[in-house]
């Protein structure tokens, strides 16, 4: 059985259909790129999973458990959790107590104390030296850990991951890339990511799915994915069809 | 590594304000019985003050309608005094009719900042025009004269400072838990926290609730502080307003703040009310305006802005004030 | 037959007044995202305005509606330069905004009440009693009056915000501000003149009210929540909207008389509220008011 399955997952706002009927399966230990072009309706699918969105149809299966219609928190309690597009830290609490929102309902979900995994996920992301500072003091590349290490504090199964590596220069994406590595063997999450960065989704991805117009149009390994004339002409257009990038 | 919570109450602290609370329950032996009335309606205020900040400076949620759980809290102890309840059984009967009309309000709780605070001018409204015309129970505009209380105007101090110290402990301890962390989580980004797991309807119902009580409680024994209550009183616009000043005066979202505000909000209605009595809204109007535009923080404010001048930066801050970044917004 | 005919209209009028007052919320929110708290002590200060020109001036209150326009412009101008230019823009200044136009608000009421005490006033005119027949009722010349221009204000304001290059403008710092910046549109001036257009129509929908009903310094609260309601159901930037809603809320106060004693009829904006929440948050159309 997958770890997480979305089945004919829809979204329509009036006429728009923002995503339309998209399947989905994440396996255990895997790291699933979702890539498309703008407005392919890739934030809107994580919005559908972890609940911030009701779908119009289909549903969402966490190890067969259905996830659709529960409210955002409840899914987070389940095990499933998001980072943002833009990054949104508290920021009337510091860097630890950020995190600590999260730890506490990991440490609901999967024991340990509220102050442990705290200081636990801060670590991991390296961001220890900075807990009693103010989110605004941190780069974005900073932050984008911040956010990370709040995801991470509460014990995720799953973790949605939304363009973290877009925007910080390549020594950070570097950096970032092996921390998502590091995730997925040490921590045991499975991992779903949006990215643009070409790179970091053809070499962090055990699979890719592409997405245009809200429907997904491939999927594959991340090889075989980028062959496929659908996506080359979903991103550079009919003119392109049969260049290869 | 630094972190600061969920921590313990300091030591220096906690016993400078046991002590405190000590040398003013000595009050009844020492003071006349003006300044025993000004300080116990000041210990009552203390408490709605702190009350409301749950909602408007913890969660932020700023409520204009508090006076109808103040209301609803003095008329129904008040009816249950005049059927002979032993007082505290009454007020306590009273706080939780409040706390069981903010969990009626839970619609309200969707809104998001001024919209809620709009909503809850009509809460407000609607229960004192409910209240005034409800005779049979509030007595209309003539009001309720209440029995005068076991232990007389001595043991209303002693229960006033008692609720008061009560509540301080209380928002201290709210402040600094996990509880604190999440209501500020949701004060800063509604839908971030829900999107880390905390469930943001429940806190605020939760806070809400305990909110309404405590003012409930408080409008409990103001009645039978004065003995005489009437709906136009009660639950005018003006006690809801009284709330709002008194924290933003003090300074919206710390412990100290209300405990400030709601002392010098009592002595400066004293004074006002004695010389210049058409001046007070005006009065208080200007204040707001200066102290959102200059010192958002009110007087706490001001206190740490003179704290930083004089100490210098220390490892931590002083008891009572603001411990995280960027406090107050 | 007869009653229903009444209710009806009275409705109706009823409506173009909320209408009015509503428009001059949702333009300030809707441009400045700044909820004007003061909106309710504007309303109380047109309406004082519009009384003292007519028993010091002699002024009819109809011919007197420029002198209001402008003074109403004028403080909200004045308002907005001096002290809400100063607050930080969007959620972070929310409860910041609130406070300070509330205070304000506070030092208008008192200022009311040293000037005029807290005696009920209304503007009484020779035509106040007068009625023309109408579907087997009367009704009431003043009010007939007040719906002419209570129509006619938002639809002169939509004419303005869709065919001038201040309303392009003023729509366009609506959107988007830094771009507006950009492109060289002074988004300061515009903020200011919207303030002050907002104000000039709480102004107005209170020398509108004075013909009609009793008014005091502490008026203003119920039709501050009246005046949300309807932004809510209508939602912004739609006239249409603002109107229809407006009706919805005249026609559920005036029909509520038949069902409910008189003192809870006041209770009915905000009930009306708390129905809307649960049910139709989006709004009946135009563009959805909350989060």
């Amino acid at each position: 059985m997958p770890l997480l399955a979305a089945r004919a997952l829809s979204k329509r706002f009036g006429g728009l259909r923002a995503v339309d009927g998209v399947d989905l399966e994440l396996r255990e230990g895997e790291i699933l790129g979702v890539i498309g072009p703008n407005g392919a309706g890739k934030t809107t699918l994580f919005s559908l999973v972890t609940g911030s969105l009701p779908p119009t149809s289909g549903e969402v299966l966490l190890e067969g458990r259905r996830m659709t219609g529960l409210s955002a928190h409840r899914v987070v309690r389940a095990g499933i959790v998001r980072t943002h597009q833009i990054v949104r830290p508290f920021p009337n609490l510091t860097v630890s107590e950020n995190v600590a929102v999260g730890a506490i309902h990991g440490a609901r979900r999967a024991g340990g104390t509220a102050r442990g995994r705290t200081a636990e996920a801060l670590a991991f992301v390296g961001l220890e030296g900075r807990a009693g500072e103010p989110p605004a003091s941190l780069t974005l590349s900073g932050r984008k850990r911040l956010e990370l290490a709040r995801a991470l504090a509460t014990a995720p199964r799953v973790l949605l991951l939304d363009e973290v590596i877009a925007g910080v220069n390549p020594t950070e994406a570097n950096a970032l890339a092996a921390l998502i590595r590091r995730i997925r063997t040490e921590r045991k999450v499975a991992i779903v990511m949006i990215e643009h960065v070409m790179a970091a989704v053809m070499s962090l991805s055990d699979r890719v799915v592409v997405l245009d117009h809200g429907r997904k149009i491939a999927e594959g390994t991340p090889a075989e994915v980028v062959r496929q004339p659908e996506v080359i002409e979903a991103y550079l257009g009919k003119a392109h069809g049969g260049v290869a990038r | 590594m630094t972190l600061r919570w969920p921590a313990a109450i300091p030591a220096r602290a906690a016993i400078s304000f046991a002590a405190a609370v000590a040398v003013l329950a000595l009050g009844p032996l020492v003071l006349d019985v003006y300044t025993l009335n000004l300080f116990t309606l000041a210990f009552l205020m203390v408490a709605g003050a702190l009350a409301w900040n749950w909602m408007g400076g913890y969660v932020g949620q700023v409520s204009f309608g508090h006076a109808a759980m103040f209301g609803i809290g003095g008329f129904v102890a008040a009816r249950l005094l005049l059927a002979h309840l032993p007082a505290p059984l009454a007020w306590l009967a009273g706080g939780l009719a409040g706390g069981v009309f903010a969990l009626g309000a839970h619609p309200t709780l969707r809104l998001r900042g001024p919209y809620f605070s709009i909503a809850t001018i009509g809460l407000g409204e609607a229960a004192r025009l409910v209240f005034t015309y409800w005779e049979d129970f509030t007595g209309g505009s003539s009001g309720l004269s209440l029995p005068i209380v076991a232990g007389g105007k001595e043991g209303l101090y002693l229960w006033g400072l008692a609720l008061a110290a009560a509540v301080v402990v209380a928002s201290w301890a709210i402040r600094r838990s996990t509880l604190g962390l999440q209501l500020l989580a949701i004060k800063a980004d509604v839908e971030a926290a829900s999107d880390v797991g905390v469930s943001a309807t429940f806190y605020q119902d939760l806070v809400f609730f305990l909110s309404g009580g405590v003012v409930g409680v408080t409008g409990a024994l103001y009645a039978s502080y004065f003995s005489f209550i009437e709906p136009n009183d009660m639950f005018g616009f003006d006690r809801s307003i009284s709330f709002v000043l008194m924290c933003v005066i003090g300074g919206l979202g710390t412990v100290l703040g209300p405990v400030l505000g709601a002392v010098v909000f009592v002595l400066l209605r004293q004074f006002l009310l004695a010389s210049y009595p058409q001046l007070y809204l005006g009065l208080y109007g200007i204040l707001l305006v200066l102290i959102i535009l200059f010192e958002p923080l009110g007087l706490t404010g001001l206190y740490l802005r003179l704290w930083r001048r004089t100490g210098g930066r220390r490892a931590a801050p002083p008891p009572l004030a603001p411990s995280s970044a960027g406090e107050g917004r | 037959m007869a009653r229903f005919v009444d209710l009806a209209i009275s409705a109706v009028l009823l409506a173009g007044l909320y209408a009015t007052m509503a428009y001059g919320l949702g333009l300030i929110y809707g441009v400045l995202r700044v909820v004007n708290l003061a909106h309710g002590g504007v309303i109380m200060a047109g309406a004082y305005l519009g009384w003292v020109l007519h028993g010091w001036l002699g002024l009819d209150p109809y011919l007197s509606i420029p002198i209001v326009a402008a003074v109403s412009f004028g403080f909200g101008a004045l308002l907005y330069r001096v002290l809400v230019r100063h607050l930080p823009r969007g959620a972070a200044g929310g409860p910041a905004s609130l406070l300070l136009l509330f205070g304000v608000w506070l030092v208008l009421r008192n200022a009311a009440y040293l000037a005029f005490t807290g005696n009920d006033q209304v503007i009484r005119t020779p035509y106040s009693t007068r009625a023309l027949p109408f579907l087997g009722t009367w009704v009431s010349v003043n009010r007939l009056a007040v719906l002419g221009i209570a129509l006619a204000i938002p639809i002169a304001l939509h004419l303005v915000l869709s065919r001038t290059y201040l309303g392009k403008a003023i729509r366009a710092v609506a959107q988007n501000a830094d771009s507006c910046t950009l492109v060289g549109v002074d988004v300061e001036r515009i903020y200011t003149v919207t303030f002050g257009l907002g104000t000039a129509l709480a102004g107005l929908a209170g020398l509108l009210s004075a013909t009609l009903f009793a008014f005091n310094p502490a008026f203003g609260a119920g039709e501050l929540l009246k005046s949300f309601v309807v932004v809510v159901l209508g939602g912004l930037g739609s006239v249409a909207g603002t109107g229809v809603a407006a009706l919805v809320l005249a026609v559920v106060e005036v029909f509520a008389i038949l069902v409910l004693p008189s003192y809870l009829t006041a209770a009915v904006g905000f009930v009306m509220l708390v129905l809307v929440l649960v049910f139709r948050p989006g709004g009946l159309f135009g563009q959805r008011v909350l989060g």
